[in-house]
């Protein structure tokens, strides 16, 4: 820590000296975006610092998603030692709003940055809002989409004129379309990260939203029907495991690899993957690919999406300055009004205009999925929840055996929900 | 001579102070503090308030306390006295190679030791995967049906086991090397003459000379495997962590992950009390059985 911190304040001496002239601000910045989209970002930091030349300068550093990041926020910020500014999910909000990790941005601040609540989708706003204050200026919602193969599904079939998987109305409609492709001789007809409850949770609190379940009301989990239809939710895969339908006991890398080796023609996953595909189609190296809403299973379409979003970290015993605080909003400001390029990371800008900009409309498959903007939902704002939060690693351990066809979804919705409470 | 006896303590004093400074500093405060904090609802980060024997009350009651507690003994009992043996076969083996070949043999064996845990969790992931791991093709070709080996309950801590003997054997041979050749080759060259068999020389002469070293590896291992941590949350992460939970995971998860920094010292507490009480009795009961012979 002290090292760093030398090392830290000798690059701020150095830039420093460099600009005598004129006051450079140095905006530190911690994100944990270390896949394709990663990649993305560093560009659009880039372009920040060119168009902001000798007045402001962010120095950037990717950490360790999840509970490494989150644990090293919470510690550095309790000793002043927290950067400028980071992403966070927004998420993990309630949770970071109790540790008192969080700076509250004002409606001067938002001021400044010259955008508003009018410029966010309601969900999307609601999930910073924390007792009615804002945490975090949201970059973009990240939901989950289906992506499928579509030389695999013509050739068994199952795509529509429109180019889409047929089937994406009902159980039913799905299974069949699952079965058309397992009896064509695809190995595994659907891709699923069976091996990890943690990324599981997102397809099946969707499934849960799609009956209009909650995890969490009035401060109790899985209340009423609610464990009922995360009952539903969880036997709907394992019916699919089941009947061979989907592969079993596969961590993420691996179900991408299935995926993109074509040996799975369908995979539930984060738009983050987008790039991946992309860029292989770009190399050649990949089939004709798209992606679209999950298929309506139950009752309503619902998709869950989580957001990252930029936050100001509470630095103890460390005031910034004015004219720091105005370079950070700069940086913020700048970023979300310039989201547009952050989308080919598969992410839907959460700053409406650029969702809104025919330059979107023209993107694919941004544009293709984008209408789940309209049915996605959040999870529930309690400390317990959020990505690599609490509940994760109750919710994991009995998903996996559940998935897997080792356990019973109605014995491991009766556990969760008791051990949830006893949190 | 004239030796002044209180500048002798003086320079020694000065020289001791910096590493006691430190030692003071970064561990015994802490570690007082940590007793201090147990008793408290403290968060992981700020104060709390006294709470009493509140959070240790609540581990008689807690099902993962209760899995953690006996995960890490399983895999105590899986990995010590199968670790001590393989470590002793090893060095016996490769005691008895000479010159360049030794060395190389040994340079094998300590290999997987110099790695750092993240790489034998990538290196052992690429066998035991359950879609693209290299024992799961051997199965098939076995026509054996493949199984989740780091996934199900009943496989997962005997395949940490294994790994972990493979990862740490390398240091308990080097013990044990160094111990084989402190025997003397004269009393082998007697026992030689006296016409005794290899396992007689064994069981007579090795073994309880080499007593003093085995009860230090095994004191060693049952110390650092009452402290594992690393491989069985690299290897459950988002897998089913509360299923493979070790006392140590647990504290991680209590303190970091829900931000309880009370509940998880009470834990981290016991486990520290736990660790003095086994490993004093357990080295007190291999001096009393060594005496013996």
């Amino acid at each position: 820590m002290t090292v760093s911190g030398m090392l830290k304040a000798a690059v701020i001496a150095t830039v420093g000296f460099a600009g005598v002239a004129q006051a450079q601000e140095t905006v530190v910045w911690w994100d944990f975006l270390a896949g394709g989209d990663g990649v993305r970002m560093k560009k659009l930091i880039e372009d920040f610092n060119a168009a902001h030349s000798g007045q402001i300068s962010i120095d950037a550093t990717t950490l360790e998603w999840g509970t490494p990041f989150y644990a090293k926020v919470q510690t550095s910020a309790a000793v002043g030692e927290a950067p400028d500014v980071m992403t966070y999910h927004a998420s993990r909000i309630p949770l970071a709003v109790e540790q008192g990790v969080l700076q509250e941005l004002t409606a001067e601040d938002f001021a400044a940055m010259g955008i508003g609540e009018a410029d966010f989708a309601p969900a999307t706003w609601d999930a910073v809002t924390v007792d009615r204050k804002q945490y975090a200026v949201p970059l973009d919602t990240h939901p989950i989409v289906l992506y499928y193969n579509k030389d695999l599904l013509e050739a068994a079939g199952m795509l529509d004129e429109n180019g889409l998987p047929k089937g994406m109305d009902s159980r039913d409609g799905f299974t069949a379309t699952l079965q058309a492709l397992k009896d064509n001789g695809v190995t595994f007809p659907l891709g699923s990260v069976t091996a990890d409850g943690n990324f599981m949770f997102r397809t099946i609190y969707s499934l849960v939203g799609q009956q209009g379940g909650e995890l969490m009301t009035d401060g109790e989990f899985l209340a009423g029907d609610n464990a009922d239809k995360l009952a539903n939710a969880l036997s709907v895969l394992a019916g699919w495991t089941e009947a061979g339908l989907q592969s079993t006991y596969t961590d993420y890398p691996a179900t991408v690899a299935l995926f993109t080796s074509g040996e799975a023609a369908m995979m539930i996953n984060g738009v983050w993957e987008v790039p991946t595909m992309t860029d292989l189609n770009a190399q050649g190296k990949l089939f004709n690919w798209g992606a679209v809403e999950l298929p309506v299973i139950f009752d309503q379409p619902s998709t869950y999406a989580d957001s990252h979003a930029f936050a100001l970290p509470l630095n103890r015993g460390k005031d910034m300055t004015p004219e720091k605080r105005a370079a950070v909003l700069e940086v913020v400001g700048w970023i979300a009004k310039n989201s547009l390029f952050w989308a080919t990371a598969g992410h839907i800008p959460a700053y409406a205009p650029v969702t809104a900009s025919p330059e979107y409309a023209a993107m694919e498959p941004n544009a293709t999925y984008s209408s789940l903007t309209a049915n996605m939902i959040f999870d529930p704002k309690t400390p317990l929840a959020g990505v690599a939060g609490p509940i994760f690693d109750v919710m994991s351990t009995y998903f996996v055996p559940t998935l897997n066809g080792e356990m019973d979804p109605s014995e491991a919705v009766e556990s969760i929900k008791e051990e949830l409470n006893a949190l | 001579m004239l030796t002044n006896h209180r500048k002798d303590t003086l320079i020694a004093a000065l020289l001791v102070t910096p590493f006691l400074a430190i030692y003071l500093l970064v561990f015994v405060w802490p570690t007082i503090q940590m007793f201090g904090i147990s008793f408290t609802d403290a968060p992981l980060i700020g104060e709390g308030e006294f709470v009493g024997v509140e959070n240790y009350a609540r581990l008689d009651n807690d099902p993962r306390f209760r899995t953690a507690a006996w995960n890490t003994a399983y895999f105590v009992l899986l990995t010590v006295i199968p670790g001590t043996v393989v470590a002793l076969l090893v060095a016996l083996g490769v005691s008895r190679l000479k010159g360049r070949l030794q060395a190389a043999v040994l340079a094998l064996f300590f290999l997987p030791y110099i790695l750092p845990v993240s790489v034998v969790y990538l290196i052992w992931d690429w066998i035991l995967n359950f879609q693209f791991g290299i024992s799961m093709h051997v199965l098939d070709w076995l026509r054996v049906k493949r199984v989740p080996i780091t996934k199900s309950r009943d496989w997962f801590m005997p395949a940490m086991a294994v790994v972990t003997i493979w990862w740490t054997a390398g240091f308990s041979i080097l013990l044990f090397l160094a111990g084989l050749r402190s025997i003397p080759a004269e009393i082998y060259e007697a026992a030689a003459l006296d016409n005794a068999g290899r396992w007689t020389t064994f069981r007579r002469i090795t073994w309880p000379l080499l007593w003093p070293v085995t009860s230090l590896v095994f004191t060693i291992q049952l110390i650092s495997q009452l402290k594992i941590f690393d491989q069985v949350y690299l290897f459950s992460q988002g897998g089913r962590p509360n299923d493979n939970m070790v006392l140590v995971y647990y504290v991680f998860q209590r303190a970091f992950q829900q931000n309880q920094g009370g509940r998880a010292a009470a834990v981290a507490v016991t486990l520290f009390v736990l660790v003095v009480v086994v490993s004093v009795l357990q080295f007190q009961l291999l001096r009393l059985s060594g005496n013996r012979k």
